[in-house]
């Protein structure tokens, strides 16, 4: 593919940002302030705006708490990729970053039970975890898939791939309905 | 007792506690990395301020944005709050959100339910 073919790829697919490399607090705060300028330009504001954000935020501390490295030990190798998008009826916040396979089980359940529920079961749930969870140590305190469903009221689509005996990458994607 | 006075960023909240008055307000997003970091002060101070707390006590949040880190700390704020309650001090949060804003209303009725503390829930007129 020549540069200009990946240019029009990129804008049939509407990509309003992709990013690769490590999340840090710095990278955070940039991508929320090109996605203010972004929102801006397509006049995106009120609720659907806060909800891409509030999407946004989540998922980008999700990848600065829970990236592994792609090296063990080695932290800047904790490599993640971000894309964000749109088509006609949605936003779609693109996450992706290496998880231990170990953990890929608990993972799994957590998103398929999240997806699972619905509306005022989502809400039910997020309040007993509010009230009983305990603090985690990486600060998600788990609350951070749920909130992403109820915030986003969409399901929680997600694959594990395996690149090794020790690493698989997971994607999630997570949509925002545009306003009708 | 010292009001406590915190500036607000891009990612943490303005904090303008008001001792003498019982007003204390919490206002802007919350979204820090590190929510410890920013929560501790303020838990603290409440935590000094439950033995003397005013008659009443009015705590203001109006928060544009906060991640779920952010949400466990200020369920840990709304619990110092229910502490002065039970002190036997008029206490009401007054929890604000852009009309529109379906899911930060039902945020606070989230929190007024785990909470059990007396909640006015307040829709304000977008910028």
């Amino acid at each position: 593919m020549n540069t200009y073919e990946k240019f029009r790829k990129m804008m049939d697919n509407h990509i309003m940002l992709s990013f690769k490399g490590e999340i840090t607090s710095d990278i955070i705060n940039m991508v929320l302030q090109i996605m203010e300028t972004r929102l801006d330009a397509v006049a995106e504001k009120g609720s659907v705006r806060k909800k891409i954000f509030n999407v946004l935020v989540e998922c980008m501390q999700n990848l600065y708490h829970h990236s592994e490295p792609e090296v063990p030990g080695q932290i800047h190798t904790r490599r993640a990729m971000l894309e964000l998008s749109f088509n006609e009826d949605y936003y779609f916040i693109l996450t992706g970053n290496y998880i231990k396979n170990k953990e890929i089980k608990r993972l799994k359940e957590r998103i398929d039970r999240v997806n699972s529920l619905s509306k005022e079961e989502l809400r039910k749930y997020y309040r007993e975890i509010l009230d009983n969870n305990r603090i985690s140590d990486k600060g998600g305190a788990d609350l951070g898939m749920i909130d992403m469903a109820r915030k986003s009221g969409q399901k929680l689509d997600y694959n594990f791939t395996e690149v090794n005996d020790e690493l698989s990458f997971f994607d999630l994607t997570v949509k925002v309905a545009k306003k009708k | 007792m010292d009001n406590l006075n915190i500036e607000g960023t891009k990612q943490t909240p303005e904090i303008d506690f008001d001792a003498a008055s019982g007003i204390l307000k919490i206002s802007g997003r919350s979204i820090p990395e590190n929510t410890f970091e920013f929560f501790n002060p303020v838990l603290l101070w409440l935590d000094s301020y439950a033995a003397e707390a005013p008659e009443k006590v009015i705590a203001k949040i109006n928060l544009e944005y906060f991640n779920t880190s952010s949400s466990k700390y200020i369920l840990e704020v709304l619990k110092r709050l229910k502490n002065i309650l039970h002190d036997g001090k008029d206490v009401l949060v007054q929890w604000y959100y852009e009309e529109d804003d379906e899911e930060m209303m039902e945020t606070g009725e989230d929190y007024e339910d785990v909470s059990g503390l007396p909640f006015e829930i307040i829709a304000v007129e977008e910028d």
